[in-house]
């Protein structure tokens, strides 16, 4: 095509540029989520929106960074942190970039457009066969005679001139990356005349297969959130096994039950630890000035203890317990359905199942929650709290079952009363957590007492926010509870049948 | 965003090179740059290639804005866009004058490209009537090379008085040495004297190059077609100064 056009146009080759760049993203596609490409060419990294070419923030960089905090200060960090979070950035593929730009030259021999030949290249490489090549026509301002004429040839021609396609697909296609592939949230598709026990399987398999891709890297320990994505996984299935009752024969229920309690508590520990390093910076905006430094002993206190809590979880998957657990639970969501007369709601239609279960458990939160408002127990406001979470649970299960923007309204209110009631436990958790801390710590080191006053400190100040969270549960309960949302919980769930 | 006239009451100082190179370099080193080509002989305009030729001639040039824009080009370098000159920019003093805040004129027109540019380089007749003001009034900073000689730098001088006298920032005045022929003692005593008498002096030097007269023969910025001659290794010296004293954020009092 191009030796076509030197027939009417002068053409000038310019040299061609090569450039190697990577991709990255967290294992959940946080940023592409987002829309957003981070990638890494020479010693610059960028930031740009999907099919934009526009570089939105770019920064020089002497290592890669991996998670936010080895970010320098700035705009690119502050963009990318309420995205990617305390998730690892891992480089999703890396190729390379030859384009060859073509100027079409008019008689004044000035350019009135470019053509730019890119090729995607595996390597380096000599004799590497392209994976992907594309031409595409770059107007000049000032020259739309031109640009429209060739554009017309092309098309006349039998070529397609590609709008710039985002390279970033083609890039990932090369290592079979389908971007959005995994996120822990629940995606499962149910149809309202399934059999309960049916689509329970289909639920549960679901959150074997969360279990079973974050199990794997746990190991890797590249961030936190493999393990709190399998933790969730794992309290999910058990609530699937409590909340969604009568599905399956008594003893199969019970014995799995029995068995995911176990494979939860295995972290606990860990996943403990975890939140407390992650906290390490709000913990420190908390303390005085004066205080600041004294607290880091606890955390290299912490530190240590969670090299030893994560080879434990990592025996404890490796465990004949743990490998038998999982393997009978695969064989027994695989194996095909067992009628049994325990198991009274296993033919039932899921969509009355899930209506009666999300109802039922909808007017127990509102009647323990109202019981709070006359007087507050924080016993009451844990047992709340667990109550929530398992309607929460029940309503992200059966959510395809219904319509969506109504139920999200329902999933995004239910979420602000066990924000604040989350919140509460949390700080509940860590005031005795840090307390028990200090029997822990040996004070004979002068060291030691700085810490001790620093961690008391900082329990004043959790205990302080307690109260504040407390407070505002009242108002926060009574909007949840409030008519409104009654109503639309009653026409989406309220028995009909 | 920053904008710099490429200026001087003096013509044949180098200016229309300077303006020419020095936006090549800015737009390499990845600023989105514009250059204007304020000057009815066009040279500028010659250099790269395009017609000088306004679309509504120096009427839509008054108006400005949209009509403008659409009158800009791409030049043959990425980042690097031109506004040719016109013939009929030759009575842009007149036309200025008979219009209402006539010395703020060329500031209005050129607004509206400010948030579309990093940088834009005018490129400036030699003037010091109300087009000056006009130029003064428009820039962030003005640049002007000067030769060292008796006359230039006796011009250089009328220039400063002239800014005091009508409470223009001589502050924001730059100048660097242009056309310099080091074997000539007098080249040699005048930049001495001139780094001793006024602030604002980059130390930058471009040559007397034939290089650089042969722009007119490639129509390319020196610094495009030899990049490692001496002359584009003058310019990028004075762009690298242009950058840390002028456009970097610390800045002179």
């Amino acid at each position: 095509m191009i030796s076509e056009l030197a027939g009417q146009y002068t053409i000038k080759k310019e040299s061609a540029i090569s450039e190697s760049f990577a991709i990255y993203d967290t294992f959940d596609w946080r940023l592409f989520n987002k829309s957003f490409v981070l990638y890494r060419s020479g010693n610059k990294l960028f930031l740009r929106k999907l099919a934009k070419s526009a570089i939105l923030h770019t920064i020089e960089i002497t290592s890669l960074p991996v998670f936010i905090w080895d970010f320098p200060d700035g705009k690119l960090k502050k963009h990318l942190l309420p995205i990617i979070k305390m998730r690892a950035l891992l480089k999703l593929v890396e190729v390379l970039c030859r384009s060859t730009i073509y100027r079409i030259l008019n008689r004044e021999e000035k350019t009135v457009a470019r053509l730019t030949y890119e090729e995607i290249l595996p390597s380096r490489a000599k004799d590497v066969l392209a994976l992907a090549t594309h031409l595409w026509l770059k107007p000049v301002k000032g020259y739309p005679k031109h640009s429209q004429d060739l554009a017309k040839q092309f098309k006349e021609a039998g070529f397609i001139i590609t709008k710039k396609e985002d390279i970033y697909f083609k890039a990932l296609k090369v290592v079979d990356e389908k971007p959005g592939s995994y996120s822990g949230k629940l995606k499962i598709q149910l149809d309202p005349d399934m059999r309960s026990d049916d689509a329970t399987k289909m639920i549960l398999h679901f959150l074997l297969q969360i279990i079973r891709i974050n199990e794997v890297n746990i190991e890797k320990d590249l961030d936190t959130e493999f393990l709190h994505d399998f933790r969730v996984a794992v309290r999910r299935t058990r609530s699937a096994l409590g909340q969604i009752k009568n599905v399956f024969p008594m003893e199969t229920t019970n014995r799995f039950k029995k068995d995911f309690a176990f494979v939860g508590e295995l972290s606990n520990q860990l996943r403990d630890l975890d939140v407390y390093l992650l906290k390490e910076d709000t913990y420190k905006t908390m303390l005085p000035p004066v205080l600041q430094n004294d607290i880091d002993p606890l955390f290299e206190y912490l530190r240590q203890k969670r090299s030893k809590a994560l080879q434990n979880v990592l025996n404890g998957l490796r465990s004949k317990k743990y490998v038998k657990i999982l393997h009978d639970w695969e064989a027994f969501l695989n194996e095909p359905r067992e009628y049994s007369k325990t198991a009274a709601n296993a033919n039932l239609p899921v969509i009355y199942l899930a209506r009666k279960r999300i109802y039922m458990k909808y007017l127990r939160v509102v009647k323990a929650g109202n019981l709070i408002l006359e007087n507050t127990e924080d016993e009451m406001l844990h047992v709340l709290r667990i109550q929530c979470k398992k309607l929460r649970y029940l309503m992200e299960f059966f959510s395809s079952l219904f319509p969506r923007k109504k139920i999200n309204i329902l999933i995004e209110q239910l979420k602000k009363l066990q924000d604040n009631l989350g919140d509460f436990n949390d700080l509940c958790v860590q005031e005795e957590y840090l307390f028990n801390l200090t029997k822990q710590l040996p004070a004979t080191h002068q060291q030691f007492k700085k810490t001790l006053v620093a961690i008391g400190s900082l329990i004043g100040t959790l205990d302080r926010e307690r109260q504040t969270v407390k407070d505002s549960f009242a108002k926060i309960f009574t909007d949840f509870a409030s008519p409104a949302n009654r109503k639309l919980f009653r026409e989406l769930f309220a028995s009909k049948q | 965003m920053a904008t710099l006239a490429l200026y001087s009451n003096k013509g044949g100082v180098g200016k229309t090179a300077t303006a020419v190179n020095l936006s090549y370099l800015a737009a390499q080193a990845g600023a989105k740059t514009l250059i204007c080509d304020l000057d009815p002989q066009s040279s500028a305009t010659y250099y790269f290639r395009v017609k000088p030729k306004l679309k509504s001639r120096a009427k839509g040039f008054i108006k400005g804005g949209k009509h403008l824009y659409k009158s800009i080009k791409g030049t043959d370098y990425e980042n690097l866009d031109l506004l040719p000159a016109d013939f009929s920019l030759r009575n842009l003093d007149a036309t200025f004058a008979k219009l209402r805040h006539s010395k703020q004129r060329l500031k209005k027109i050129l607004k509206p490209f400010r948030d579309r540019y990093d940088l834009i380089i005018l490129d400036c007749p030699v003037t010091i009537s109300i087009l000056a003001e006009n130029i003064l009034n428009a820039v962030d900073y003005t640049l002007v090379p000067l030769i060292p000689t008796t006359l230039s730098v006796r011009t250089y001088r009328q220039l400063l008085s002239f800014c005091e006298k009508n409470n223009y920032k001589t502050g924001k005045i730059y100048t660097f040495f242009s056309m310099v022929d080091r074997h000539k003692k007098m080249h040699h005593d005048l930049i001495t004297s001139v780094l001793k008498e006024f602030d604002g002096v980059l130390q930058s030097y471009i040559p007397y190059l034939a290089q650089i007269e042969r722009m007119g023969i490639y129509r390319e910025p020196v610094v495009a077609f030899a990049p490692s001659s001496a002359a584009s290794k003058s310019y990028q010296n004075l762009w690298d100064k242009v950058q840390e004293t002028i456009l970097s954020p610390v800045r002179r009092k």
